[in-house]
């Protein structure tokens, strides 16, 4: 590493609706380091309509906070600039294809891997009639359209008439009228020049990128998502009011705040080798991310969410859904109505109530996104798979990738990890929402930065990952849950835990119990676990499985209450489970 | 919860969704029911026909056998395409479903008819003068006024004169309070709205009813649907409804309160349409001084 790489700065600010945050990296003591972070209110939308004030703000009170000069006249200085946004809603866009399960869900895939908000998808065998697409095509006013469609050299036909379609609906972007829409052309290559002709050059600025479904058998789409970001940059984000400006000033790409999230996240799990899933709950949306076998996933549920999505999020999941994870004693009169209180109020302050009843609908929020989820990282559809009796008979072909089982790691996000919560109960509703299974740590972020550390990888990958493991990402703990059901008192597990350079333990699990073994955040162990007959903890029912495993702020969970998760009607389950965690660091109570 | 100023100048731009005849000039005095612009909108109710179908000819022979070409108005059951062979002893024809025109001719023999444009027209909603033009589209009406915003809302605009129905703003809003001579009036209650007050206000044909809290499962079971995200304002289950404090029990703040009751009897502008997210609009009650 040069020298001069050495000794760089980076000022990195991200634009989401409310808040612009920015952050400053640098190298010190051999080492990057998170230096400081600062937030000013957006200014993007009126009375403002400038984004650039809210940028100037925030870098204006970190060089305050930090005695340094980051705004000098005119512009930003004194170290690298990068910028991220999801103001004004982020990336809205419409995806169309020839298939429905083949190339348009493989566009879907491709922008949602963007850090876009999909609005619809359309393909030529969509059940709703051709003047209907048309019609909606026209009120959906997207940021930006991706066309995909025929392998190379395959379909002809279909994709000029889907071409045709967008050409008849005459598609006007979001904002400025006058404006042309990108549609990013991911198709077959042989008739580029046919779709840019079908499509017209006056009301599309059409952008031709490699097939995201080349053939069949593969699914490409890192140059779609490159492409969208170019067209991002140069189409849509440049109309909004202060980002020419905001475009001068920085070294590189404007891009969505997600796609910065998704692109860290999987930088991350690659380099560790993990198989992860990251859940960001949001105030209006939750995103849930995975990385299975070094294959980048992301999915969106748009209005579900802990402040104006929680409503949303009753509808949704059903009221009954969130009420079982209610401790007794609240009715559900009372839980609706914190439920309209929040959406409608949004309270900067919870009271104890409201927050338990925002933890019940958060577990419901992360079930819905996981749900979701599964729906979007699936496998490719279209092709044939060898398939054994076994298979016939054990479904052992199951269409989506994500597997809990083979998840090692999972994270979370949004408002609801916060430092200042109760961390028992953020790490039982991960536990519970997701129903991890198997060995898997737990980690949160606490510190709201990961948009940034995902603009800094392209230009420092090692200081984006290393700020994010050393003071990004937070351990909660191991969950060690096998899968299976059993009668209470049955056993589960025997887990065989030896410290590294301490004492070895061993503890006997039955049905229904949940306990806490301490093991600290920097510790590692390795566990043996024996799990009964009828329980799979990884290596199949009943088999042993060896692992090495890290602690964390609960140690290692061990978790035999079953999967799928059966809550039992006894009052005070779900308080003595949250009893069960808890933090190393908690003082011993006085004899 | 509720924000209210009792004396401000408030502007209201009334516009319609497409351009228009505006009907109404700068300084003109409007009352509330005062149409400002009218226009007419693209009627979503498509109907496909397969005219080579009906005609028993291939699709790419239809458009010989047409009598209505696209954009040509059509009304209900009138010969759009007719076939004749046999010196006329055999004819089959292809009729419109519904009054409109016929808007596309498809290459696959069938033709999309769309049915008549539907006429908007914007209104005053408050009484005031006309400030500003927008050409083709509408008009700024500004009037002074008492102007209450409250928390959440359903329903639309409407106007009503207003009936203190209770005696302290920590009294809830019962059946019994409501009668008949209620109807079309904007009826203010205090801590809580029950369901069957909601129930008797839409039977009576309440126009409003101003409220500090309303269970969240009464709303819900009045509605006939979960709320889900916060944008309201098309609902039709009854009256307009406007909490000011949240949901739940809540007194209403005394000085909404104090400031409605000062205002009983006068024409209450109410608009029940929230859109929490992002444009932050909340219902409002405008009380024109």
């Amino acid at each position: 590493m040069s020298s001069e790489k050495l000794n760089k700065s980076y000022l990195i600010v991200d634009i989401d609706n409310h808040q612009t945050k920015a952050v400053l990296i640098e190298r010190a003591n051999g080492s990057y380091r998170l230096m400081g972070a600062s937030e000013a209110p957006t200014t993007a939308d009126p009375p403002d309509l400038d984004a650039t004030i809210g940028v100037e703000s925030a870098a204006r009170d970190l060089g305050r906070k930090l005695g340094r000069q980051l705004w000098a006249e005119g512009g930003p200085s004194g170290a690298h600039r990068f910028l991220c946004s999801s103001s004004s809603g982020g990336l809205y866009m419409a995806v169309a294809g020839v298939i429905r399960t083949m190339s348009a869900e493989s566009a879907e895939r491709a922008a949602l891997g963007a850090g876009a908000l999909l609005m619809d998808v359309f393909s030529k065998d969509d059940p709703r009639p051709d003047y209907k697409v048309v019609d909606r095509m026209r009120s959906l006013r997207p940021d930006m359209l991706l066309l995909a469609g025929g392998t190379d050299g395959g379909a002809v036909e279909q994709v000029l008439e889907m071409a045709g379609l967008i050409d008849a609906a005459d598609v006007r972007p979001r904002f400025g009228a006058g404006y042309k829409l990108p549609v990013v052309y991911a198709g077959n290559v042989e008739i580029r020049d046919d779709v840019s002709k079908t499509l017209g050059e006056d009301r599309y600025a059409t952008r031709e990128v490699e097939n995201v479904r080349p053939v069949l058998e593969v699914e490409n789409l890192g140059p779609t998502r490159e492409g969208i970001y170019d067209s991002y940059m140069e189409h849509v984000i440049i109309h909004s009011p202060g980002y020419d400006r905001l475009a001068k000033w920085v070294d590189g790409r404007i891009i969505p705040t997600q796609a910065a999230i998704g692109k860290l996240i999987y930088a991350y799990a690659m380099e560790r080798g993990l198989n992860l899933l990251a859940v960001d709950v949001g105030g209006a949306t939750t995103d849930v991310y995975s990385v299975y076998n070094g294959v980048f996933n992301r999915s969106l549920n748009a209005d579900i969410g802990m402040t104006y999505g929680i409503s949303n999020v009753m509808r949704e999941a059903g009221v009954q859904n969130i009420m079982r994870w209610i401790p007794g004693g609240m009715g559900e009169r009372e839980a609706r109505n914190i439920i309209g209180n929040i959406m409608a109020l949004q309270p900067a302050e919870l009271t104890s109530e409201e927050t338990v009843v925002q933890r019940a609908a958060a577990r419901e929020a992360m079930r819905l996104g996981l749900e979701q989820h599964r729906n979007i990282a699936t496998r490719l559809k279209g092709i044939q798979i060898k398939r054994t009796i076994a298979d016939i008979f054990q479904q052992l072909v199951e269409a989506s990738i994500i597997d809990l089982m083979k998840t090692q790691s999972i994270i979370g996000r949004g408002r609801i990890f916060a430092d200042d919560q109760d961390h028992s109960a953020t790490t039982l509703m991960m536990i519970d929402a997701i129903q991890t299974e198997g060995v898997t740590e737990i980690l949160v972020d606490r510190s709201s930065v990961m948009p940034h550390l995902g603009m800094l990888l392209d230009v420092d990958k090692e200081a984006a990952l290393s700020i994010l493991s050393e003071e990004c990402l937070h351990r909660l703990g191991t969950c060690v849950a096998p899968k299976g059901m059993a009668r209470k008192g049955e056993t589960v597990m025997t887990l065989r835990m030896n410290v590294a350079g301490g004492a070895t333990s061993e503890e006997i699990l039955t049905f229904g119990e949940l306990k806490a073994l301490p093991l600290g955040p920097g510790e590692h162990a390795k566990i043996e676990v024996t799990p009964a007959r009828r329980f799979d903890v990884g290596a199949g029912r009943g088999k042993r499985l060896e692992a090495e495993v890290q602690g964390g702020e609960f140690g290692i969970i061990l978790d035999a209450r079953g999967r799928p998760l059966v809550i039992p009607e006894v009052k005070g389950t779900l308080e003595e489970w949250t009893a069960s965690l808890t933090p190393l660091a908690a003082p011993a109570p006085a004899a | 919860m509720a924000v209210n100023v009792e004396g401000t100048v408030v502007r209201k731009e009334r516009r319609i969704p497409t351009k228009g005849e505006v009907f109404v000039k700068v300084g003109e005095l409007v009352e509330p029911d005062t149409v400002l612009a009218r226009g007419t909108v693209r009627n979503p109710e498509v109907h496909e026909i397969r005219v080579y179908s009906k005609l028993g000819v291939d699709p790419e022979q239809v458009k010989r056998y047409m009598l209505k070409e696209e954009g040509d108005e059509v009304k209900r059951d009138e010969v759009i395409a007719i076939y004749r062979a046999f010196f006329g002893r055999l004819t089959r024809t292809c009729r419109s479903p519904i009054d409109g025109h016929l808007e596309t001719l498809l290459k696959s023999g069938a033709a999309l008819i769309r049915g008549m444009p539907i006429p908007v027209e914007a209104r005053a909603h408050i009484p005031g003068i006309v400030v500003e033009l927008i050409p083709g589209e509408g008009a700024v009406v500004e009037t002074r006024a008492a102007l209450i915003n409250g928390v959440f809302g359903v329903g639309g605009e409407t106007i009503g004169e207003l009936i203190i129905a209770v005696g302290e703003p920590d009294e809830a809003l019962t059946a019994e309070a409501i009668t008949n001579a209620h109807k079309g009036k904007v009826v203010v209650g205090g801590s809580l709205v029950t369901l069957d007050a909601l129930r008797k206000a839409a039977n009576v044909g309440l126009s409003g009813v101003l409220i500090g809290g309303v269970d969240q499962k009464d709303l819900t079971d009045f509605l006939g649907h979960e709320i889900g995200v916060g944008v309201t304002g098309r609902e039709e289950a009854g009256p307009t409804v406007i909490v000011t404090e949240g949901f739940g029990v809540y007194p209403m703040d005394g000085v909404t309160f104090n400031l409605l009751k000062s205002h009983e009897g006068k024409r209450a502008s109410i608009d029940g349409t929230t859109q929490i997210r992002q444009r932050m609009l909340r219902p409002e009650i405008i009380i024109p001084l």
